[in-house]
């Protein structure tokens, strides 16, 4: 067996062949109908948006060419591009993109669903090649919720008649996108060839294939053994032997499999009388070191977040307001005046982030907290925090999206206290703020947009319903033999392998 | 060699003669209960542990009409104890119903995982009795000598280090180190292959974690032979059979080993559980696509049917090694008779 292991070795590959990692076998692969982070990553590929995003998250053309919004941002007109085929050779037309969002987006994809159904009122097709979206009243953020990963096409004709969760399709999909699908080897990977007839840019890549290894350090293995060339993520305390090998290279991004520019925030239940003070939730604050966590736990991945609207989204963020800064004596002056005496609260979190509580735990027990661990999996997390509430401090990674109205909203307007998952976790009622939210939804103009979320950072940062921590960012490693690889979703169609 | 071989034919014969068809219809039989019990209590148990289906499908948001829309699909707005009964009439026609996540039977997505983990733990069964008895008898013969200390170092150094600790190890050293093996997978990215080459490449991605697996297997088995070894060499009927001036071969194998493989027989039967957990974590560190996989993000997407699926196949593999180990008792001891 070892004599034939020299060329079987799976480092000898042919070029043209890029092996990807992912973490955990998707079990599908229709992206509108889940918001799951695996599922994206698997079959984003094969599929299109109306609208893509460029780096800089502005809408740029993909199945529409150009579009018109009319009647102050209450009407989105489309113009589809024109000989778009699906992989299996049928014509695209303004049919699939009505009968997605009617019949699956707005019914099965989570964030769809939540953000569009109450707003939207009709989706028209007056000919083949044009959509009209109409919307109640004028709907800012609409061009930001389009792209393959907020809204990815299907095919009518094979989904039309047929239940969408259980459709034989969502395991040998068809699409529009760069990546045809080939076959699905459950648990073990995904095989994917460029699609030769794409609209876009055509791939320089023949063969793509998506492994799964559960375990992050068996892949930082073997992206080095050189089985694998691309990983998603690389774990922290592995990054820094890895940042020495010299056939490794890396891409920073704030874009993450569930979703892009995540804040991970300390949400404070205001629902428990020692949380609904004030004066405590400051003397967390004040008692917190924000740039010890980004040492300690992410390894310098990030920035130490200051409000709870990322910066990657310029037109929003406000760069001039801080969180409150690392001040141990302010925290204690501020517990002695909550005269509370040392006081003992539970810390929720997400096992993956143990790291976060050892940490938060000392610091607090400085200032007269006593912390008790709670790590909870992410489904048992979910129920506990956002449906029994039953939680002091929880630690939520909240992602923004490239749009405050798509992940900030929820954590503060009244409406979305409900059984949720990601919703007003902290239990947050402000009638200013729900207004506030309401005017940045219904203007178009970026500037008066920005004016509002400036004012709705400060007043975050006023009655402090959350404390945002550190701004994640995520880094891709690839091999050195492979180049042209991008953050977004679509990230291997320009890349190119040598052999 | 040939004393083994002589000894195994012999126990063979006698088998047929010391199993009735009735015992073994009445052991069947009982298998009916044990699952019935099994599916039961796991079904009750995922009911009591915390977390929602409904909510990890979601994802993020999502608004209490999706999750009242999705209970009502997939049956879980019925009232528990219908829910039970629904599912034990499906079990009782071997059908796990429709895994939440991916919309398809469950039965299906368990008989794709089962070869893998097949291959994985027969594989690795087989080489830690390879390797365990051969080191058993070496470190047995000559007690507290120099290849016994070496033995029992050895085995209590794979007894102590945790498989997934061992895993990594393993891939550092002999997959990234020395080239000998790949890190990970069942078969080289992106070669559907098929006839003597795919078996080959399996085989090769096989090795490395059969070896993990069988390694916390060695470490119980050789122990147990040697401990066995070492009290049969020194009783009464081998000292018998070495005054009658037998040959050592003969002493060993004739005298002294049946009564140890009969030990080994029932530890390997009581162990088929502990080997498919072990398999779960090198499934895990190895990218190997079995069961144990599977269970792993049935449990993290709280995919019941899956789940629950995966539980039924795993104790009847379990109830299936025991009923084994008994029948093979059976044949290995003339003292033992099912009637």
């Amino acid at each position: 067996m070892l004599l034939c292991g020299c060329n079987l070795h799976p480092a000898a590959k042919r070029s043209g062949l890029l092996v990807a990692a992912i973490a955990s076998d998707p079990g599908h692969l229709n992206p509108a109908i889940t918001t799951n982070g695996g599922v994206h990553t698997a079959s984003d590929l094969l599929y299109n948006g109306l609208v893509g995003l460029n780096s800089k998250a502005e809408p740029v053309p993909e199945l529409a060419e150009r579009w018109e919004v009319e009647e102050g941002g209450a009407v989105y007109r489309f113009h589809l591009r024109p000989n778009v085929r699906w992989h299996d050779g049928r014509p695209f037309t303004s049919a699939d993109v009505k009968y997605t969002f009617d019949e699956v987006l707005l019914r099965f994809h989570a964030r769809a669903r939540a953000s569009l159904s109450p707003a939207l009122s009709a989706v028209e097709t007056p000919d083949a090649m044009t959509v009209v979206f109409r919307f109640k009243r004028p709907y800012a953020p609409f061009l930001q919720q389009l792209d393959v990963v907020e809204a990815p096409i299907l095919p009518k004709h094979l989904f039309e008649g047929t239940d969408p969760l259980k459709n034989p399709v969502n395991l040998a999909p068809v699409g529009t996108g760069p990546f045809r699908f080939v076959a699905y080897a459950p648990g073990a990977e995904i095989r994917y060839r460029v699609n030769p007839d794409y609209f876009g840019p055509k791939p320089e890549l023949s063969d793509l294939v998506l492994r799964v290894i559960p375990d992050r350090g068996t892949q930082v293995m073997a992206l080095e053994a050189g089985e694998v060339d691309w990983l998603f993520g690389v774990p922290g305390p592995l990054r820094s032997t890895l940042r020495r090998n010299p056939s490794i290279r890396f891409l920073q991004t704030s874009l993450s499999p569930g979703g892009s520019d995540c804040i991970t925030t300390l949400a404070f239940n205001l629902d428990r009388p020692s949380l609904s003070d004030a004066r405590v939730r400051r003397a967390i604050a004040h008692g917190l070191d924000r740039r010890l966590f980004l040492e300690r736990v992410t390894f310098g991945e990030g920035r130490a977040a200051e409000t709870s609207i990322s910066s990657m989204i310029a037109f929003a963020h406000a760069n001039d307001l801080k969180a409150p800064a690392y001040d141990p004596g302010e925290a204690r002056r501020l517990m002695a005046a909550a005269e509370k005496g040392r006081i003992k609260l539970g810390f929720t979190f997400f096992p993956t982030d143990a790291e976060y509580g050892n940490l938060l735990r000392a610091q607090l027990a400085e200032v007269g907290i006593d912390v008790e661990l709670h790590a909870l999996e992410a489904p048992v997390l979910v129920q506990a925090v956002f449906v029994q509430r039953d939680f002091d401090i929880a630690l939520i990674p909240y992602c923004n999206g490239t749009d405050p109205e798509i992940g900030v909203r929820r954590m503060f307007v009244s409406s979305s206290i409900a059984p949720v998952p990601f919703s007003n976790a902290a239990g947050y009622r402000s009638a200013e703020m729900d207004s506030l939210f309401e005017k940045a939804a219904s203007s178009l103009d970026p500037k008066e947009r920005g004016r509002i979320y400036h004012r709705i950072q400060e007043l975050a940062l006023e009655d402090l319903p959350y404390l945002p921590l550190i701004e994640t960012e995520n880094t891709r490693a690839y091999s050195a033999r492979c180049e042209g690889f991008v953050s977004s979703s679509h990230f291997a169609a320009a890349a190119r392998c040598g052999p | 060699m040939r004393g083994l071989r002589e000894f195994v034919a012999l126990r063979r014969r006698r088998t047929l003669r010391t199993v009735s068809a009735r015992y073994l219809a009445a052991r069947l039989l009982q298998i009916v209960p044990s699952c019935a019990a099994v599916v039961v209590v796991a079904f009750l148990l995922i009911q009591l542990a915390p977390g929602d289906p409904v909510l990890a499908l979601a994802g993020e948001h999502g608004d209490p009409a999706y999750y009242a829309f999705m209970r009502q699909r997939f049956g879980l707005d019925q009232p528990l104890p219908r829910q039970l009964a629904t599912y034990c009439i499906r079990v009782a026609s071997l059908d796990f119903g429709v895994s939440y996540v991916q919309g398809r039977p469950a039965a299906e997505m368990i008989a794709e995982r089962v070869p893998a983990t097949l291959v994985l733990t027969t594989t690795a069964l087989l080489l830690s009795l390879l390797v365990a008895i051969p080191l058993g008898i070496l470190a047995g013969r000559r007690p507290h000598g120099a290849a016994d200390f070496a033995v029992s170092a050895l085995t209590v150094a794979f007894q102590s280090t945790p498989s997934f600790l061992l895993a990594h190890l393993a891939i550092l050293g002999l997959a990234l180190g020395l080239g000998l093996f790949p890190v990970q997978g069942m078969t080289t990215a992106g070669s559907p292959g098929s006839g003597l080459k795919h078996f080959v490449d399996i085989a090769y991605h096989l090795i490395l974690p059969a070896l993990v697996l069988a390694s916390q297997e060695v470490a119980v088995l050789a122990r147990l032979t040697r401990t066995g070894l070492v009290s049969e060499l020194d009783s009464d009927h081998v000292r018998t059979a070495r005054a009658k001036g037998l040959v050592e071969r003969v002493v060993l194998w004739r005298h002294a080993m049946p009564q140890v493989l009969l030990s080994l027989v029932t530890v390997i039967g009581a162990r088929a559980g502990h080997l498919l957990a072990g398999a779960a974590v090198v499934e895990i560190v190895f990218g190997w696509p079995g069961l144990g996989r599977l269970m792993l993000t049935g449990l993290q997407t709280r995919d019941t049917p899956v789940l629950l699926g995966v539980f039924f196949v795993i104790s009847l593999a379990v109830i299936f090694a025991n009923l084994l180990t008994d029948l093979l008792y059976a044949a290995l001891d003339p003292r033992v008779r099912y009637r």
